[in-house]
């Protein structure tokens, strides 16, 4: 499995498909958090609604990137098509690590806070929470589903807003809120930390809708 | 070793493009599916190897280590030919020196043209293709799968073809290919079956049960100086080896297609020095083609 993610990281690097979500995500940053002196909870949600755009972008342009006939290779070069596809997904979730980071970072340049570790750790959860999330509907719009990219691009859109809209039932929706009215840190890190877990499931569950359509298309 | 129990297979609500498909592959087997565009060739193959799963029946005794070759190697990587195969490799389980230097050999003797540190896009299609044929090769595969692979490889790979086919076979691996040649496919494999209207069936002929007979043909410089035109010898029909030497060529071609050949030959101003009947075995022919040069 590292071979397999150490060789689509390098396809994705080489291909430069990482810059466009990489700058979205920085400007993002800098309009959603520069000037900013409020609680990082709160700082942390922007990054996080960022990062959920940004993975979806990242994980539909990788999985994108290798034609058909290349993917089968590399399908019966891995023994099966559930290993590359959770190859795909761990190296989308790889790419969103850099991203964590600068959304972790960034912000602290941009604004005037005090970091404390709670800071760093809800950062990092609430980050992770959006990633998952992101990589699930970057996974279910992919061209493994969708042959044709705008219905795929549709499909996102709508789910994404679905995402950040759907009141209650969205981890996305529900951390977003709590983070916008959390006063510190560290009240929401056990919330934050259920939430992770939330779209850690929602994105298995999407790995697995995926693979079933797209194995029943083969 | 490997099975198919009456497979059938559609996409969809679509025709059924293979039905009711039995086919048993065992190691050391060359098995050759003919048929013409669009028969379920590939569909078949894929089959086989586990990259789509039938409609109905089921595919059994799938090995590890499988060798894929698809039809079409469009590379659009920015990757460097080495460097890809040394990835593949290293996803079958091989350390990184050990893949680099096994797609390395690989490379030579495919005789890539364009560099190994080029940039798989901007290989040729034949170029690309000899990659692709080298990654299914990078561990010795129990089961080797190629789609349609004589077409768009330069006339010099198809005799390292042929002798991967063999070598694979030899260590005993199974090798199943297309070909919407005959003649290709009789030469090269032991057995043959025919893709139609969506069934495979054994192909009655000469060919089955082993190798085809085939002729070896010395051609030389006539003797009265005049200079041969030179011949595009693998388009040929049934045509498998042709070796140069400094003023001679030996070919391999299918005794069926032997005549044609040879009057291609004397159109050509070639002399005919002698015509014989070697062994089938692979070891003796590469040894009497050695010896004629």
């Amino acid at each position: 499995m590292i071979a397999l993610v150490r060789y689509l990281f390098t396809v994705m690097l080489l291909s430069q498909r990482y810059l466009a979500p990489l700058l979205l995500f920085v400007g993002l940053l800098a309009v959603l958090t520069s000037s900013d002196s409020g609680p990082l909870a709160a700082t942390y949600g922007s990054a996080a609604g960022g990062m959920l755009v940004c993975s979806v972008w990242l994980t539909m342009g990788l999985i994108g990137l290798e034609d058909q006939t290349h993917r089968s290779v590399v399908v019966v070069t891995a023994g099966s098509h559930l290993r590359v596809l959770l190859g795909s997904v761990g190296t989308a979730a790889l790419w969103c690590l850099p991203l964590t980071a600068a959304g972790l970072v960034l912000p602290l340049l941009f604004g005037s806070h005090t970091f404390t570790f709670a800071d760093a750790v809800l950062g990092t959860e609430a980050q992770l929470t959006c990633a998952f999330t992101g990589i699930a509907i970057g996974v279910l719009c992919s061209r493994l589903i969708f042959r044709r990219q705008g219905y795929a691009l549709l499909l996102a859109l709508v789910l994404l807003l679905a995402v950040l809209l759907a009141k209650g039932v969205s981890p996305v929706n529900v951390l977003l809120g709590d983070l916008q009215s959390a006063s510190g840190s560290a009240d929401v890190l056990g919330s934050t930390s259920a939430l992770l877990a939330i779209s850690a499931g929602v994105l298995a569950a999407a790995v697995t809708a995926t693979h079933a359509i797209s194995v029943r298309r083969s | 070793m490997l099975r198919c129990e009456s497979v059938s297979k559609r996409y969809g609500k679509g025709r059924w493009i293979l039905q009711d498909v039995d086919l048993e592959v065992s190691g050391g087997d060359v098995l050759a599916l003919v048929g013409s565009n669009g028969s379920g060739k590939s569909t078949l193959l894929r089959l086989l190897v586990g990259l789509s799963q039938p409609t109905s029946g089921r595919v059994m005794g799938r090995p590890r280590h499988i060798g894929w070759v698809p039809d079409r190697f469009t590379a659009h990587e920015r990757v460097s030919a080495l460097s890809y195969l040394t990835h593949m490799g290293r996803i079958r389980g091989l350390s990184g020196p050990a893949a680099r230097a096994k797609a390395g050999r690989l490379l030579d003797r495919l005789a890539l043209v364009g560099g190994r540190d080029a940039a798989l896009r901007t290989l040729s299609k034949g170029n690309a293709q000899k990659v692709a044929l080298a990654q299914a090769l990078l561990v010795e595969p129990a089961l080797l799968v190629l789609d349609e692979p004589w077409s768009g490889l330069d006339a010099s790979a198809h005799g390292v073809l042929a002798e991967f086919i063999a070598e694979v076979s030899a260590a005993g691996g199974a090798v199943v290919f297309t070909d919407h040649r005959e003649a290709i496919a009789e030469t090269h494999a032991t057995g043959v079956h025919a893709i139609s209207d969506g069934r495979v069936s054994p192909r009655s002929g000469p060919s089955q049960g082993g190798p085809v007979t085939e002729v070896e043909v010395v051609l030389t410089v006539p003797v009265t100086g005049a200079v041969p035109l030179e011949v595009n010898w693998y388009a040929l029909p049934g045509v498998t080896d042709a070796s140069r030497g400094e003023n001679a060529i030996v070919l391999r071609v299918a005794r069926e297609h032997s005549d044609t050949a040879l009057l291609t030959a004397l159109q050509h101003h070639w002399s005919v020095e002698s015509l014989t009947r070697p062994g089938t075995g692979h070891a003796s022919r590469s040894g009497a083609r050695r010896a004629a040069l």
